[in-house]
C-alpha cells in the first residue's frame, strides 16, 4: 500500500461517514503525521502487505493520480501492466486481480 | 415557446458555467479540489454528472505499457526505505494507493 494524503480529512472535504466510522483525521502537515495516520490506518483495517509512505511534496500521488485511491501492476519490466481508472469509483481489484493472474499464475505461486 | 427559451437558456448557459467550473476543480490539486468540495451543497453531485466527469478529469498521463515513475518511500515501520525498482526483473509489483479517510 502506498499511503497518500487524506481523501476526507477533518479539515477539508469531510463525508458523513467519516463520523460514522470515527475516522476523524486531520490533513497532516509534517511527515511525522502523515507517518501516524498511516501505522493507525495499518493497524486498524489488520493490513499486511507492506506499506510506505507518500513524501510530504505527494510525489508519488503527483505521479500517478492516484487521490483518493487507485490500483496499478508495475510488472517485472518496471512498466505499468495495470491502471485503474480514478478512485473511488474506478478502484477495482477484480480486474486488478484478474490482470496478477495473468501475470503471476496462481498454478506457479 | 418564447417564455421557455426566455427562461431556458439563461437556466442553460449557468448550468453550463458551473457543469466548467467542477471539472475545472477536478483538474486542481486533491487538497484544493477537497476544498472546494467541502463548501459546496450535496446537491450537486446529483445536479452534475459527477462520475464520468471525475474519471476524464483524473485520468492521468501514465499510460499502460509506460516504465513505472520510480519512487523512494519510508515503509510505516520505519525499518527501511523501499525502492519500486529495486523489483525489476524479481516480481510484478502491485500498488494499491490510498489513505484511511
Amino acid at each position: 500500500m502506498v499511503y497518500i494524503e487524506e481523501a476526507h480529512p477533518t479539515d477539508g472535504w469531510e463525508m458523513p461517514s467519516n463520523f460514522k466510522e470515527g475516522v476523524l483525521i486531520a490533513s497532516a502537515k509534517t511527515f511525522l503525521q502523515r507517518d501516524e495516520a498511516a501505522k493507525s490506518c495499518v493497524v486498524k483495517l489488520g493490513i499486511h502487505i507492506p506499506a510506505v509512505v507518500d513524501d510530504m511534496q505527494d510525489s508519488t500521488e503527483r505521479a500517478y493520480t492516484a487521490w483518493p485511491d487507485r490500483l496499478y501492476i508495475v510488472d517485472r519490466e518496471g512498466r505499468v501492466a495495470f491502471k485503474s481508472k480514478a478512485g473511488p469509483f474506478g478502484f477495482d481489484p477484480k480486474a486488478m486481480a484478474a490482470r496478477l493472474e495473468s501475470l503471476v499464475p496462481s498454478s506457479t505461486r | 415557446m418564447r417564455t421557455f427559451i426566455k427562461y431556458a437558456i439563461p437556466v442553460l448557459v449557468v448550468y453550463i458555467v458551473l457543469l466548467s467550473g467542477l471539472f475545472v476543480a477536478m483538474l486542481q490539486p486533491p487538497e484544493v479540489f477537497g476544498r472546494i468540495m467541502s463548501k459546496l451543497p450535496t446537491v450537486a453531485y446529483f445536479l452534475f454528472p459527477f462520475e464520468p466527469m471525475w474519471l476524464a478529469a483524473r485520468r492521468g498521463r501514465l499510460k499502460v505499457g509506460e516504465p513505472a515513475p520510480d519512487f523512494s518511500l519510508k515503509r510505516t515501520d520505519g525499518s527501511q526505505v523501499v525502492r519500486l525498482s529495486s523489483f525489476r526483473g524479481q516480481k510484478p509489483v502491485v500498488l494499491i494507493f490510498g489513505s484511511h479517510t
